[in-house]
């Protein structure tokens, strides 16, 4: 993803709120943002996050998915507390995590994509673009998560069947997880950009409503159904 | 040997007749086993002085396992085994009785008494051919019990058969008072050594089952005596006096109990949460600390700095989300430990992502490898992050290893070099599996595959 979506150069900005319990990741965080990505609140705790959300209504907040406060649900807790607002705010997870369940939780709690704290400025940023236009982010660990729930073996099936992967979505998962950019991903498999966002979208879809036996062991674990 | 200069501690032993306390008295004196059980039994003859002995060891003395538990959690020195060794292995000749670490090793008990019976101060009153009791682990000790008793109830029956007046209105309440009171005191023993307040054991509600029928025996045994076998009225009567004083006292003292059990499960609870803070303490101690401290005195070079940060984050993680459950030296754990070695050789971050896995074969051995040659082309000439993608399935072992380098021409490269031909390509095609390379501008992959069925039959060949 180190592919830029171009909405930064067309003078578009993005307002996010970024919640985070570690002031120094906050700020580092906001140093290393585009400029065309505007910080419009600060949140460390689950219960200022939903007060700050509610408060500044932006486009996304970039979310970590360990935070203090609340009920002790963490960045999936802020998600629920704002669902009033999931229709025009969109979450993207940070996280240093590598637990599936973590990871996995918020994106059922409705995140619509999931990076490491790890990555760069410029690729954040790009994340943030992408997630803003209503896309998907998928970081390679995350594509291998849903491989992992889903299995790898190709099925002939629907696309609309919420347990299993379309062939097509597999590649394009297998292509992420390997560590392909959307852009890699689109000239690999002679398809257009677009046409991978829409297979992204379809399998975070499955990814949050499938009652595939993995994902509701993982939600039973976090008491999320 | 019998002045040893070093005595081993007294703990009941696990090879025993009752509670293995003669055994484990027998080891501490440094006596004969056989000895000790016979001195025991006439000793409960004189006016039961070895009964009362006997039960107050059975309560003070804690068994081996007990004993080592209470001695593990004493912090180590690691000079104390060198400190204490010497002497009692300085011990020559047959110091049979002198075992160096008692809690651990079972005692050699058994050649003092090969051949002849042991003999036990059984309350159930041991029958004379003690042959029975050369079994000597408890496996058979309930059945034995019970045989005996049962014998006794029989010599009774058949006693009085024979016209012989035997005074059953005493005897019943106090076999019952007995038998209640071993019941009961077993389940004490049994439930410390699980730990007298760990709710969790599954065997727990039987044990209480055992106190309880252990206590109703006793107190049924003392009223029958108490009020002499007489009319069910004055029974009734005299339960219900007992009755009532048993729940007036038991109605002071709750409280006073209930405040002590409290404290017992605070001050449990604070132990258990000490001692995960110590070992977290020293986890990071051992590990993040020291890097931070590598990392400020290295805070000019960059480089050094992100290796040390990638290194101490790996295991870190490793740390916290591995699963304990999981046995360790699968293949992906393989290929995860062969990322780490290029992250740290050159500094690069390798990032590895795993679908899967399968148990180590010799053909995986070779998948490995050559994963790593692969890795350490992609860090040395890429230059940038390396992706690895490991994926298992029915069908054979993937691995995928990207980077984003200038790329090369296969065909251009000397044919001198043999990283690539011979350490990827090469000893991928002798076990059986193929490689690709894809290289532009952009960047290179290089594709590892190893047929299941291939990995399968290499496991067979040497």
């Amino acid at each position: 993803m180190s592919t830029s979506a171009g909405a930064g150069a067309a003078g578009r900005t993005v307002r996010v709120v970024i919640v985070d319990d570690h002031a120094i990741f906050r700020s580092g965080l906001k140093a290393d943002l585009d400029p065309s990505v505007v910080v419009v609140g600060e949140a460390g705790t689950v219960e200022q996050a939903v007060e700050v959300i509610a408060a500044a209504r932006p486009d996304v907040v970039l979310l970590d998915v360990h935070l203090p406060g609340g009920r002790g649900g963490g960045g999936r807790e802020v998600i629920t507390g704002s669902a009033a607002l999931l229709g025009t705010t969109r979450f993207l997870a940070l996280s240093v995590s590598d637990a599936a369940e973590d990871v996995v939780a918020v994106i059922r709690a409705g995140a619509r994509g999931y990076v490491t704290k790890t990555i760069s400025g410029a690729e954040i940023t790009d994340a943030v673009f992408r997630v803003a236009g209503g896309d998907a982010v998928f970081s390679p660990r995350l594509a291998g998560f849903v491989l992992d729930a889903f299995g790898t073996a190709p099925a002939d099936i629907a696309d609309d069947e919420l347990d299993r992967l379309s062939a097509r979505e597999l590649e394009v998962m297998r292509l992420i997880a390997r560590g392909y950019s959307y852009k890699e991903v689109a000239k690999e498999l002679f398809i257009s950009i677009k046409t991978v966002e829409t297979h992204v979208s379809a399998v975070l879809r499955k990814l949050q409503l499938s009652s595939r036996h993995e994902l509701t062991k993982w939600a039973a674990e976090r008491r999320l159904l | 040997m019998t002045t040893a200069p070093v005595r081993t501690p007294l703990v009941r032993s696990s090879d025993r007749v009752i509670a293995g306390v003669c055994s484990g008295l027998a080891v501490h004196l440094g006596w004969p086993v056989r000895m000790v059980r016979i001195g025991m039994v006439v000793a409960a003859f004189a006016g039961g002085a070895g009964l009362a002995f006997y039960a107050w060891l059975w309560i003070m003395v804690p068994t081996a396992d007990e004993n080592a538990k209470r001695n593990a959690r004493r912090p180590a020195s690691p000079i104390a085994p060198a400190v204490s060794l010497p002497p009692v292995s300085l011990q020559p000749g047959p110091a049979a009785a002198v075992v160096p670490f008692p809690p651990s090793v079972p005692p050699p008990v058994g050649e003092y008494d090969a051949g002849t019976a042991s003999q036990a101060p059984s309350p159930a009153a041991a029958p004379g051919s003690g042959t029975w009791f050369r079994i000597r682990s408890m496996r058979y000790g309930k059945e034995i019990l019970l045989g005996a008793g049962l014998l006794l109830v029989a010599a009774i029956l058949i006693a009085r058969l024979l016209g012989v007046e035997v005074p059953l209105g005493t005897l019943i309440p106090a076999a019952a008072i007995l038998g209640g009171a071993a019941i009961a005191w077993m389940q004490l023993d049994e439930t410390r050594r699980a730990g007298l307040v760990d709710k969790t054991k599954a065997d727990q509600a039987g044990g209480w089952a055992r106190l309880a029928a252990g206590l109703a025996l006793v107190v049924a045994g003392v009223l029958v005596m108490v009020s002499g076998s007489g009319s069910w009225q004055q029974t009734w009567l005299a339960l219900l006096a007992s009755v009532a004083v048993l729940g007036g006292v038991a109605l002071v003292l709750l409280p006073w109990g209930l405040k002590f059990w409290r404290d017992l499960e605070t001050e449990r609870a604070g132990r258990v949460r000490e001692t995960e803070r110590a070992e977290i303490a020293a986890h990071l101690h051992d590990s993040v600390l020291q890097t931070l401290a590598l990392i400020q005195r290295r805070a000019g070079n960059e480089h050094d700095v992100v290796r040390l940060a990638r290194a101490q984050e790996r295991e870190l993680r490793g740390w916290l989300f591995k699963d304990p459950a999981r046995d360790a030296g699968q293949l992906s754990d393989r290929i995860k430990a062969a990322a780490a070695e290029v992250e740290d050789g050159l500094g690069n971050a390798v990032d590895v992502v795993t679908v899967g896995d399968t148990e180590m074969t010799e053909g995986h051995e070779a998948l490995v490898q050559a994963s790593r040659e692969a890795m350490l082309n992609a860090a040395r000439h890429g230059g940038g992050p390396v992706s690895v993608y490991l994926e298992v399935s029915d069908g054979g072992a993937e691995v995928f290893v990207k980077d984003r380098g200038p790329g090369f021409e296969l065909n251009s490269v000397p044919h001198d070099r043999l990283g690539v031909r011979e350490s990827i390509i090469g000893r991928m095609k002798r076990h059986g599996g193929n490689a690709a390379i894809n290289s532009s501008p952009d960047g290179t992959e290089v594709r590892l595959r190893l047929p299941a069925d291939v990995a399968d039959n290499g496991e067979g060949k040497s």
